[in-house]
């Protein structure tokens, strides 16, 4: 760690959450207390354990992406993932042109279900109509051949493919996947672009849709989630003794992070520094995070220690806070342990209370509504925190929106497999030289 | 000044063989391990060749039978070559003379950066029974999810699995990523391993690509696109047909040099630098010039601080396909005008083996540096007229230097470029 390491500035957002499908309608909706959780509509989920999910409702992705044939090729997220992306460039005031395509980069944590699940439907009845799959269809030299759309709109690399055809980004660009860790790390991956100095601006972020009977079906497998359909609104409730399980959200969020300087010198608008970030391993068990909070507690001690920062100026933390049992009472125990005595002051919420869990893009969302938050001196509150479990003891944000100048934010993400990310925002002004 | 990196242990498996020294000799033999596939039935209809890892084994590739319900195919092999290399770098008994609270610290420190092939057409057809059960009713879908999914569906199906088990199995706490890339993946874990060694987040890292693309709807697939060649994978050849798949898994221990010299590890390489650039044309699209490997290995070689006559052989990415070979070839002579030095590519022997590529490239390059030499493209007979002039034979010849380079590149027009250097005397 050299000491003139570049720091990276945040100058646009974008989301496209249950919530609203821009930056501000998202967070007002945030602000206001709605709910962004309710029956499943996208598909009839009535014979699923589980009938409710946060959908992004109403969504057309035309309405802002001018391209036909880019969007015949997108699926559901990537839709989702073209919208925020291009409300982040265009709040940034900036976009790749010819001569600086190359120094753009761009890193995006996707989700893990590409197959469209019409296209699964399709697949059965053309070539394995008994459950199983029958070669001498497939490989039929009568066989009509595949659609190569639906090809396209199912490949685990589309969303980058289309995210760099689509705003001419010709950098450094990787996907990545580490379950609900992915948009984190994405984002702690362009930071670092721009440290090396392999680009000036990265476009970072995430997104996912698994609200489809494939995905729904694997975490109602799992019993991963809140099976409380009769109150949509208030299945998920993290840090709450009666917490039963996280709802399934969808959405995507972008950044677009820009080297420090070159965002002063062209007068840009800085929502946060991104002074940071830290990534870890736990080890441990596949979906159960270790009671102690091992794991996450290196991830946030590794971006205060990268932001160069203390728990003492810290301010607010967006937690993972999925609203299962065992993971909000590990990650209380983490905080404990990472922020000792300033664990009392330092003001926590879980936005999944509201929006309830975007997987893939959770992480990148919750880092945008820290650089919100920052920008308004305005927290998020941690919704539905009826009866506080005993075991949580931090100072959640409950009832309204608190009120509080902002120093510094933390981003938590803590995925499946046991991958940790945890991000640093720094209030501009604070930024230091 | 930033660290230098190192590589001190390696694993390798794919169709040539299942030790990095066992499929250099396959190479140097001139033996392609493509063959009919075999790991599911054919009904005896023509289906382009594969490249399949011989007797696959779960048991033999992981000891840990506790983990194995929740594995896929390209899993074990992941695993099984992180754990050769781990093997060969003899960390772990390095750590098992540490002190506690040292050992601590050096699972603290140590990274873990996995290239991954992601969520494969497989997983998703688990749900094939169910459909059939349902007869086209979702609510019967919802009522018969238990009795016809395993309850481990989602586990076995996430991409991130080597990362989770690797870091079970091992401890490894430090900072991570699993890269899903496409073919690029493997080429940019071992950047992000790199990166994290030099910038002091890690002290060392272990390095793994695996992919199992051997799939009956992949090559459906990717055969109706037109990207598949029927039996022989030729590289750079005038007649060449397309790419052919390979499974397979490899992997790297990189540590800095310091901590490498300090606990006295043997040096197999070097790794010098990275780049990575996108053509941002679409999923599928290659841009004819080459512009996109051009700049990656551009901004490899300036990362590596190496002049292009340095670079003593060509690992090409070289995967058949008539575009991307014609598009790499007229890459090297934008980068290297006529002085492009030896080239090879691996791929005709097992295969494309997509998001373990990049990393089973690098693995194979070291070794043909400690050997000194390009070893032939056995199945290159006729150079093809538009990549006139590219130095790539079918015969082996002598490198011209002790650094080479290596390229991967995968859907999303992703093109990585990879700088790594026979260890010199002084190691």
């Amino acid at each position: 760690m050299t000491a003139d390491r570049p720091r990276v500035a945040v100058t646009g957002l974008g989301l496209v959450t249950p919530l609203g499908h821009d930056a501000p309608s998202t967070w007002r909706a945030l602000l206001a207390g709605r709910s962004g959780v309710a029956p499943i509509t996208l598909f009839d989920a009535g014979g699923f354990p589980v009938r409710i999910a946060a959908e992004v409702k109403g969504f057309d992705p035309r309405l802002r992406i001018d391209d036909r044939r880019l969007l015949q090729l997108a699926g559901r997220a990537h839709g989702f993932a073209l919208v925020a992306a291009d409300e982040a460039l265009a709040d940034a005031g900036i976009r790749p042109d010819a001569a600086s395509a190359s120094r753009w980069g761009c890193v995006v944590g996707s989700g893990m279900l590409g197959v469209e699940f019409s296209g699964l439907v399709d697949f059965h009845s053309r070539y394995a109509p008994q459950g199983e799959l029958e070669p001498e269809r497939l490989f039929a030299p009568q066989a009509p051949r595949l659609d190569p759309i639906a090809f396209q709109r199912s490949h685990p690399s589309t969303g980058l493919a289309l995210l760099l055809e689509r705003f001419g980004i010709r950098g450094h660009a990787a996907s990545v996947h580490t379950a609900c860790a992915s948009g984190g790390q994405a984002i702690g991956m362009g930071l670092e672009l721009i440290r090396r100095g392999v680009c000036d601006r990265v476009l970072a972020g995430g997104f996912d849709s698994m609200v489809s009977p494939v995905g729904l079906g694997g975490f109602c497998l799992l019993g991963a989630l809140s099976p409380d359909n009769r109150a949509p609104e208030r299945a998920s409730r993290p840090f709450d003794r009666s917490r039963n399980g996280f709802v399934l959200g969808e959405g995507a969020g972008f950044v677009v992070l820009e080297e420090w300087r070159a965002a002063r010198a062209r007068r840009a608008t800085i929502y946060a520094e991104l002074a940071g970030q830290g990534s870890s391993l736990t080890g441990y068990r596949i979906t159960d995070p270790h009671p102690s909070g091992d794991g996450p507690i290196q991830a946030m001690r590794r971006a205060l220690a990268d932001a160069r920062a203390v728990p003492g100026e810290l301010d607010y933390v967006n937690a993972h806070g999925t609203s299962t049992p065992m993971n909000d009472r590990s990650e209380c125990a983490a905080l404990h342990t990472v922020l000792g005595p300033e664990a009392a002051r330092v003001a926590v919420s879980s936005t999944k209370s509201s929006m309830g869990h975007l997987i893939s893009a959770a992480g990148a969302v919750e880092a945008a509504l820290c650089a919100l938050a920052i920008r308004d001196s305005l927290l998020p509150v941690n919704a539905n925190l009826a009866a506080r479990d005993p075991e949580c003891d931090l100072s959640f944000v409950e009832g309204e929106p608190r009120p509080l100048r902002v120093r510094l934010a933390l981003s938590n993400s803590f995925g499946f497999g046991g991958s940790n990310s945890c991000l640093a925002l720094r209030r501009p002004e604070d930024a230091r030289p | 000044m930033s660290e230098r990196v190192v590589v001190t242990g390696m694993g390798a498996i794919c169709a040539s063989g299942d030790r990095p020294e066992a499929i250099w000799a396959e190479i140097v033999g001139r033996r392609s391990s493509l063959g009919p596939i075999r790991q599911w039935e054919t009904a005896g209809l023509e289906v382009p060749y594969a490249g399949e890892v011989a007797g696959f084994d779960p048991a033999s590739l992981v000891t840990e039978r506790k983990a194995h319900k929740l594995l896929r195919r390209g899993d074990f092999l992941g695993l099984y070559a992180a754990g050769a290399s781990l093997r060969g770098s003899c960390l772990l008994e390095h750590r098992a003379g540490l002190a506690r609270e040292r050992a601590a610290e050096l699972d603290e420190r140590t990274g873990v950066f996995v290239a991954s092939g992601g969520v494969g057409y497989q997983h998703q057809h688990d749900f094939l029974p169910l459909l059939t059960a349902a007869g086209g009713d979702l609510q019967r879908f919802g009522r018969e999810l238990d009795g016809e999914v395993s309850p481990l569906w989602l586990l076995q199906s996430l991409p991130n699995n080597v990362l989770c088990h690797l870091g079970i199995q091992t401890g490894f706490r430090g900072p991570n990523a699993c890269i899903t890339a496409h073919g690029a993946s493997g080429g940019l874990a071992a950047a992000e391993g790199l990166a994290a060694i030099r910038s002091g987040e890690a002290e060392r890292a272990v390095v793994v690509g695996h992919d199992a693309p051997i799939e009956p709807q992949a090559i459906r697939e990717l055969d109706d696109l037109g990207l598949l060649g029927r039996d022989v994978l030729r590289p750079f050849d005038a007649w060449r047909g397309g790419t052919l798949l390979g499974e397979g898994a490899a992997a790297l221990v990189l540590e800095s040099e310091a901590i490498a010299r300090e606990r006295g590890a043997a040096v197999l390489g070097e790794l010098l630098g990275s780049g990575c650039a996108a053509e941002a044309e679409g999923l599928l699209a290659v841009r004819d010039d080459g512009d996109g490997p051009a700049r990656a290995i551009s901004a490899a070689l300036a990362d590596a601080e190496l002049g292009r006559d340095e670079i003593g052989m060509i690992v090409a990415h070289g995967s058949g396909t008539r575009q991307g070979d014609l598009s790499e070839a007229l890459a090297l002579r934008s980068v290297f005008g006529d002085a492009v030095p030896p080239v090879t590519a691996f791929k005709w022997a097992f295969g494309h083996t997509l998001a373990a590529a990049g990393a089973l490239d690098l693995v194979l390059a070291i070794l043909a540096l400690h050997a000194g030499c390009a070893p032939g493209i056995a199945t290159l007979r006729e150079l093809d007229a538009d990549c006139a002039g590219l130095p790539a034979s079918p015969d082996t010849r002598p490198a011209c230097g002790d650094c080479a380079l290596v390229l991967a590149r995968g859907f999303a027009g992703l093109n990585v470029a990879l700088v790594v250097q026979a260890p010199g005397p002084g190691f």
